[in-house]
């Protein structure tokens, strides 16, 4: 079997013993952040990604998908144990989570998360190995037609997914696209947007930009009601699951994992959708549902086992197609790029051991994860009770110094504190800084795209609909859109974000 | 009779139309081409132009539509100014005083953004950053940055 000698491949670069240390360092930090209140994964990656850019490709991804999901796990063990979601999705594990702490059953509630996102974990890694190669494969007789058709309906489907107002994610992704813009050239070798400033003949740096608009506006917003947060831990105790639990959490963490497995792959799903649906999915077919809101063991098991389904597989999109459907992934493919690795369908035949590499260690990371987080959780209680004036400055600070690191140059620190600016002015209208990463990362490429297939065409538009694939692309993009627009449609969407 | 029912999709749609105006204006010395061989200029503008046309969308539903209820704004003004401040004289100080008093000042700086910080903590935080900081970067990540700049010539020499 095919599937066997590459998970090999992977299994041997992953357990390099560099890089366990690197995958293991990647888990501890992103927890320990994630833990952290107000601190999503996004704002952590951005962060941390500096730190990634000495190491080897292979050690700086693995890494760096360590401290996704150390962050998002982080994320469920503030929600439980202090009702405070550390990000967006574990909002709905905090309904249950909390519940079941104050009938101090915080040890049960925080074991189901870990055992059933290990779980998922572990199917959507599978899933991964068996999905991707043919995916690729198929990726790889893409034309620039169909790339582009691909991209669009990449950004478009973001949009539908997100929530929020349609114009103002649409304006948001043309927005970030125009910045894409920014630097020289690539076709014409012609400066755009520089201004002579000769830093930014290679463009806007990216890390700069994301630590701008999610790290400090992030900052920004937390000061505007600040408010000091008493928190009252209880020791947590009882991590031990009775029979009666495992009974009660098998059919939810398998439903969770189905549908999160599936969400995370849509461009613009990813986690947080996963969860929310997963619990809505379960407050409907419980037998227990009477439970919901007062501490159903249930209502913890289904969105933590969705969201990290949901997590693992949004990399399929990205290490396949080279489109990320969400702005970890952006981050992702950003640090790939600086890793000097062009992420697409070539990466799977190109750098195998990458690759493999970094499926497997998915599945150690999440294996890790569960060894790290049940002992530690003393450490991680400790964590939360930082209180956030002495937080914050410490973030600006590591931000301050990562933005300078990335070419050894303050330009960079300018342009995340103009961004900061950016993104917060645009967070006070109500515009949603996520897909402006998205459409900041595929700005070029949406643009490099555009113009070979026009070249192609000489200068004939309808070669986007006379391939059959790009024309199916776009027709599906335009069917997303329709839904979207649809009232009825948009009221559950509503409806499913407010639930 | 128009009357705007959503200040702040207003504002919003207002804002992305003057975006769209400034990279039209900043790029109007770009080579445009046409869209068989597409010069600098053209994905730009393009994407300009229906930036616009979805800041006048969003105007439209501004009039239209009336905002939801939602919680009142807070302002911290104090707090915008030493957040976006901090790092920018971080910028420029760096090179002058080195990365520890940099550092220092740029946590002390910024921790007074927050209505419960006091004097004590903050300079203990940042004299603790700042060590940590020089440790893991100039030391162990080598940044080409030392300790301490030209600007504190007694300590500088020793490092």
């Amino acid at each position: 079997m095919d599937i066997f000698s590459n998970l090999w491949l992977g299994a041997s670069t992953a357990f390099m013993p560099m890089n366990l240390f690197y995958g293991f360092i990647g888990c501890l930090l992103g927890t320990a952040i994630g833990v952290l209140p107000g601190l999503g994964p996004t704002a952590t990656i951005a962060m941390l990604l500096p730190i990634t850019f000495g190491l080897p490709p292979e050690a700086a991804l693995i890494m760096l998908a360590g401290i996704f999901y150390g962050a998002q796990y982080g994320g469920s063990t503030t929600a439980v144990l202090i009702n405070l979601p550390g990000e967006s999705s574990s909002v709905v594990t905090a309904i249950d989570g909390y519940q079941m702490a104050r009938n101090g059953r915080a040890g049960a509630a925080l074991a189901t998360a870990a055992l059933g996102s290990f779980f998922a974990g572990s199917v959507a890694t599978i899933l991964l190995a068996v999905a991707a190669p043919p995916l690729a494969a198929v990726a790889l007789n893409f034309g620039p037609a169909e790339y582009f058709s691909l991209m669009v309906l990449g950004l478009v489907a973001s949009v539908a997914l997100a929530s929020g107002s349609l114009l103002k994610a649409f304006a948001m992704i043309v927005f970030g696209l125009i910045l894409g813009t920014v630097g020289t050239d690539v076709e014409s070798g012609t400066p755009r947007y520089v201004f002579d400033i000769p830093e930014l003949y290679d463009g806007l740096n990216f890390v700069a930009v994301s630590m701008g608009i999610f790290g400090i506006c992030e900052i920004l917003r937390n000061l505007e009601n600040e408010h000091e947060r008493s928190v009252g831990v209880r020791r947590v105790t009882g991590l031990m699951l009775t029979k009666e639990d495992f009974k009660r959490i098998i059919a939810p963490v398998l439903r969770g994992t189905a549908l999160g497995s599936f969400l995370g792959v849509l461009p613009g799903g990813g986690a947080m959708l996963a969860s929310f649906a997963a619990y809505a999915v379960e407050k409907r077919v419980s037998p227990n549902r009477a439970e919901f809101g007062k501490g159903a063991i249930e209502g913890v098991a289904a969105p933590e086992s969705a969201n990290n389904a949901g997590a693992q597989t949004s990399f399929i999109p990205m290490l396949t197609l080279g489109i990320p459907g969400n702005p970890v992934m952006a981050l992702m493919v950003g640090a790939m790029i600086i890793q000097g690795i062009t992420p697409g369908p070539n990466v799977i035949s190109d750098e195998p051991d990458l690759f493999w590499g970094m499926i497997v260690s998915m599945w150690s990371g999440n294996l890790m994860l569960v060894i790290l987080n049940l002992p530690l959780i003393g450490l991680w209680v400790r964590m939360l009770t930082v209180p956030y004036h002495l937080l914050f400055p410490a973030i600006i600070g590591f931000c301050c110094i990562g933005a300078y690191s990335i070419n050894n140059s303050v330009f960079d620190v300018f342009v995340m504190a103009g961004f900061s600016v950016i993104g917060f002015a645009l967070s006070k209208m109500r515009f949603e800084p996520a897909p402006l990463l998205l459409g900041f990362i595929l700005g070029p490429m949406l643009e490099e795209n555009l113009r070979r297939a026009m070249l192609i065409s000489q200068g004939d538009p309808s070669i986007f609909v006379r391939s059959p694939l790009s024309l199916s692309l776009l027709i599906f993009a335009v069917v997303v859109l329709v839904l979207v627009l649809s009232p009825s449609i948009s009221r559950k969407r509503d409806e499913a974000f407010t639930e | 009779m128009l009357k705007i029912r959503n200040g702040r999709d207003f504002v919003g749609g207002v804002t992305m139309i003057c975006v769209g105006l400034l990279f039209i204006w900043f790029g109007r010395g770009l080579e445009a081409g046409n869209s068989f061989q597409m010069g600098p200029g053209y994905f730009p503008t393009m994407l300009s132009l229906l930036l616009m046309a979805i800041g006048a969308l969003i105007i439209g539903q501004s009039l239209l539509v009336d905002a939801e209820e939602g919680e009142p704004e807070a302002w911290n003004w104090k707090a915008y100014l030493l957040v976006i401040l901090g790092p920018v004289g971080f910028g420029f100080l760096l090179a002058g005083l080195g990365l520890a008093p940099t550092m220092l000042l740029l946590i002390v700086g910024v921790a007074t953004a927050s209505r419960y910080a006091n004097w004590r903590h903050s300079i203990l935080l940042g004299l603790f950053l700042s060590v940590c900081s020089v440790l893991l970067f100039t030391k162990f990540l080598s940044l080409p940055v030392s300790a301490f700049g030209p600007w504190i010539p007694f300590i500088g020499e020793l490092f």
